[in-house]
Formats: structure tokens, C-alpha cells, sequence
């Protein structure tokens, strides 16, 4: 999402950087008040960025039914004092406590990597990880860091375009008589296979067009001039801070 | 510029798909190749772009030969191909990215990626666009995408494969448009299509079948010869129209019209 705010601004190194150490942060702590405060930051974080919380929302829906598996299964397995009792079940305060913290966890680390996503372009975010793999000695095991960066920014590209393919297949399978729900194995086969025949031909074109347009995986530069500020450099000590206090 | 001589590829299986081509083609010239499907036009653009190597004779871009692998990356740059398939080329997530791919590399610096990017996005009229995802744009402005993504690394030559057979009427027009403006700026074009009124505008029209070349030499002369269909295009109306006033007698057989502008001339000269 275009913006030009304070974390708009700041290196995509800063803000990989940034995203692991939250995350080490967040899987770290198991108190309320903890979470309490990295709620706050996010909180003022999204304010000053002007970004709209429906983007947060979206980014957590999917997973929804995952974090609330996980609550149940802490709340009505974990032992300690009953909480309450539905049948053969009994929820406890102690299981409430650890659901909501694992909850709370997957759930905060979803938000802040939403957050770098929403403030940092996919190709800012790409030279971003090249750059930090650049150092590491990957090119001995025959894999440069910019063919790295590259798997995942096709990565990131081709999800929204396999969606599209499966919907254009399962709509022309459905004119064709498929009923999925009745059928539901051979609604899988007769859509599986000409999904990966297909994914296989993009891949080739895709291959074959990068060829075209001068690919070697080496040598690259990049559109995005990568730089340092006075205001990264703040924050990674800011962060080294962080994760020292953790750690004693 | 492009020296093409016995140039014949076979695959994997052994089937032919070239059939010793030989071909000269000058700067500045605008080449058009048509012929049915399957019959080696796709195939012989790959051969120029670097894609792929010939099983027998050579393909010498600008003195650089194809089959040396040390100046694939050169001849690429040189001669860029635009593909029939736009969205099957996009590599990045906005406009903007995608375009500066190829000159990313070419290792320009982050200046010159973000100059070059502009004067494409203005050559093809998209600087609109630049932040879009190109899986949003229509089927013509894709296609333009495509086109400045070549345009970016500034080529000499620049191959078309059939970029117009999946747009609509107004976008074919835009592109055409846009090719004649690169061709009167002095790029070399080869321009590979199945449609009979693409065509006109070639300085050169090459005919294929079957791996081989069958015909070469001035596009109104080969047209005006040529029955419909044979060669995997039907005439468009306004030819047949002229065919069959030339038949009648109405008008000259030294100069066949070949687009309205022609014909209108053609008619309000008749006496």
C-alpha cells in the first residue's frame, strides 16, 4: 500500500530485520501485560501509517479457524482449576490462560508481518532478502542469493495466479457437469491434475521469458537503492536492545 | 544485421521444425513472417532471441553467433522478443517491476533502471499504470506491459510473436500503432502474425510452410498473388474487395489496394 510514513520510509532490511526480532519477542513472552504493550505499539504503529484495518482483518481471517482450535484444545486439555463444564469437558482457567497466549501469539506475528508486507513493496521486500543473504555462503552449494530472492518473489506472484487458474478450471468443470459435493473424489482428480499441468506450462513460459529477458541469476542490480539512514540504524539498535533484555 | 544461413531444427524426437533457412535481413528493415500453425515461425524467432541453438547451420546477430553461449546475454539484448502470451511473461507484482526486470539484468545502475522504465512506460502510453498489477489490466494494455518490459532494454531488433491474435480490434490497432512508431525510429522489427492486414505495412513479407521458407520479397506483390487461406490467413474484406475489383477490371493490376485508405484513393482516381 503506497504511503510515505515513517515505516514506509525505512530500509526493507530494517524492517526484516525488525519483523524476526518481533517475532522472537512475541514467541518469547507469556504474559498478559507483555502482550498488552505489543498490542499498543501495533496499535500506534497502524495509526501512524494510515493504513486500514480491514487489511489486518483480511490477513488474520483465514487462519481464524486455526487459532481457535488451538484455544479449545489448551482450554479443555490443559489441567488446573475448572472453569467451567460442558459434558464430559471442562475448560480451565489455567487452559484459558496458555490458549490465549498461543492464540494471541500466531496471531500477533501474522499482524506484524502484515504490517511489513503493507508498508514495503514485494520487489523492496525481494532486494531486501537478497542483500541480507547476500553475505551468507549459499553460492557454495551452487544457489546464489539473488536466485533466492527470485523463488520468492515468484512465489509471491504465482499464488494469486494459481488461484485464478483453479477458478477458471473449476468453473469449467462445474459447465461440464462436475458436482463437487457430490463427487468429491472426482472433483479432486479432475481438478488437481490439469492444475499442475498447467502451473508445469506457466513455469516453462515463465522460464523461458525471464531467458529472454536476460536472466542469469548473477550480476543483477536493483530498481530499489537500498540504504541505511540515521533512523535504521536507531532501530537496529533499538532492536538489539530488545532481544538483550529478553535474553537475561 | 541478421544473418540467418541453413538454419534447420530438429527435436528431441527427430521431427523437423526448420528446414534449411536461409535469410538476410538489414537494420532498420520491418520483416513480417506468416504462415500456418506449427509451420516454424515461433521457432525461428526463438532461434534469433537466443532461446534456442540450431541443429544445423547458423544465426549471426550483429556478428555475435547464437550458438556461443558467452553472447547469449548480448544477443538478447540486441534482439528482445515480445511473446504472444502477455501474461505468461510478467515476472513482477507491479508494472513498475516488471518493466525494470530486464535492465535489473543488465546490472544498470538504480538511476538508469528508473529512467528507462519511465521512457518505456511513455513510449506504450502506461505511465498511468505504473503501479498496477498487470493480472488487473485489459488484454491490450498487457500486451503494451510486455512491449515497454522490451522496450526498457533498448534493443535494435525487436521480435513479435503473433502479440495481436488475442486482443480485440482497438487494442490491435494500439500495438500496430505503436510498432510502426518503433519502426520509423529505426527498429529492426520482426513481426510474426497470421493477419492478413498486419501485413501491409512490412517492408518485407516472408512466407512459411512446413519448416521452410516459400516465399520472400514485397508484401503487396506476394498478396496480390497469393490465393486465400493457403498460407493459414484469410484475406481481410477490403483485399478480397480490391482482388475482385482488379479482376473486373476496374481497377490497375500494378498496384493492389491493401488497406481502406488505398482503395478510397484507388476509387476516386477511377474516371
Amino acid at each position: 500500500m503506497p504511503g510515505k510514513s515513517f515505516l514506509h520510509r525505512l530500509d526493507p532490511r530494517t524492517k526484516i530485520i525488525g519483523l524476526m526480532a518481533v517475532s522472537f519477542c512475541i514467541l518469547k513472552v507469556s504474559s498478559f501485560e507483555i502482550m498488552l504493550l505489543i498490542s499498543i505499539i501495533f496499535s500506534i504503529l497502524v495509526i501512524a501509517c494510515h493504513l486500514p484495518t480491514i487489511h489486518f482483518a483480511r490477513s488474520v481471517r483465514p487462519m481464524l479457524p486455526f487459532f481457535i482450535f488451538i484455544f479449545l484444545m489448551q482450554l479443555l486439555f490443559t489441567e488446573g482449576s475448572p472453569l467451567f463444564e460442558f459434558g464430559l469437558l471442562t475448560g480451565t482457567y489455567e487452559g484459558f490462560l496458555l490458549g490465549s497466549i498461543l492464540a494471541l501469539r500466531f496471531i500477533f506475528l501474522i499482524l506484524f508481518a502484515a504490517l511489513i508486507t503493507a508498508t514495503t513493496s514485494p520487489a523492496g521486500i525481494t532486494a531486501g532478502v537478497e542483500r541480507l543473504l547476500r553475505p551468507l555462503p549459499i553460492r557454495y552449494v551452487g544457489i546464489s542469493s539473488h536466485d533466492l530472492a527470485m523463488m520468492m518473489s515468484l512465489s509471491l506472484y504465482f499464488v494469486p495466479m494459481l488461484f485464478d487458474s483453479f477458478r477458471d478450471l473449476r468453473d469449467a468443470q462445474i459447465s461440464r457437469g462436475l458436482d463437487i459435493k457430490k463427487e468429491p473424489v472426482k472433483a479432486i482428480m479432475s481438478l488437481t491434475v490439469p492444475l499442475v499441468r498447467m502451473s508445469l506450462r506457466s513455469v516453462n513460459e515463465v522460464a523461458l521469458a525471464m531467458e529472454s529477458r536476460c536472466y542469469t541469476g548473477e550480476g543483477r542490480s536493483s530498481m530499489y537503492l537500498l540504504e541505511f539512514r540515521l533512523s535504521d540504524y536507531a532501530l537496529l539498535v533499538l532492536y538489539c536492545m530488545l532481544l538483550f533484555l529478553l535474553c537475561i | 544485421m541478421i544473418k540467418i544461413e541453413n538454419l534447420s531444427y530438429h527435436y528431441p524426437d527427430g521431427s523437423s521444425a526448420l528446414d534449411s533457412i536461409t535469410l538476410n535481413i538489414r537494420k532498420g528493415e520491418f520483416v513480417a513472417i506468416a504462415g500456418k500453425n506449427g509451420c516454424g515461425k515461433s521457432t525461428l524467432l526463438r532461434h534469433i532471441n537466443g532461446l534456442l541453438q540450431p541443429s544445423e547451420g547458423s544465426v549471426i546477430i550483429k556478428g555475435m553467433d547464437t550458438s556461443d553461449n558467452s553472447k547469449l546475454q548480448e544477443i538478447r539484448r540486441t534482439a528482445a522478443m515480445v511473446f504472444q502470451d502477455p501474461q505468461s511473461q510478467f515476472i513482477g507484482m507491479t508494472v513498475e517491476d516488471d518493466i525494470a526486470f530486464g535492465p535489473e539484468n543488465l546490472g544498470f545502475s538504480t538511476s538508469e533502471i528508473k529512467k528507462r522504465v519511465s521512457n518505456a512506460l511513455g513510449s506504450v502510453g502506461m505511465s498511468a499504470y505504473r503501479y498496477n498489477t498487470p493480472r488487473t489490466l485489459s488484454g491490450g494494455q498487457k500486451q503494451k506491459v510486455a512491449l515497454a518490459s522490451v522496450l526498457a532494454m533498448e534493443p535494435e531488433i525487436i521480435l513479435f510473436d503473433e502479440v495481436t491474435s488475442m486482443l480485440d480490434s482497438g487494442s490491435r490497432m494500439d500495438i500496430l500503432s505503436l510498432v510502426r512508431q518503433l519502426h520509423e525510429a529505426g527498429t529492426t522489427i520482426i513481426y510474426v502474425t497470421h493477419l492478413l492486414e498486419e501485413l501491409v505495412h512490412a517492408d518485407r513479407l516472408m512466407l512459411m510452410e512446413n519448416g521452410r521458407m516459400i516465399c520472400n520479397g514485397d508484401p503487396r506483390e506476394i498478396i496480390s498473388k497469393i490465393s486465400s487461406g493457403r498460407f493459414g490467413f484469410d484475406a481481410p474484406p477490403i483485399i478480397e474487395l480490391s482482388k475482385r475489383l482488379v479482376d473486373a477490371g476496374i481497377l490497375e493490376p500494378s498496384f493492389l489496394p491493401l488497406s481502406k485508405d488505398e482503395l478510397r484513393e484507388a476509387i476516386c482516381q477511377l474516371k
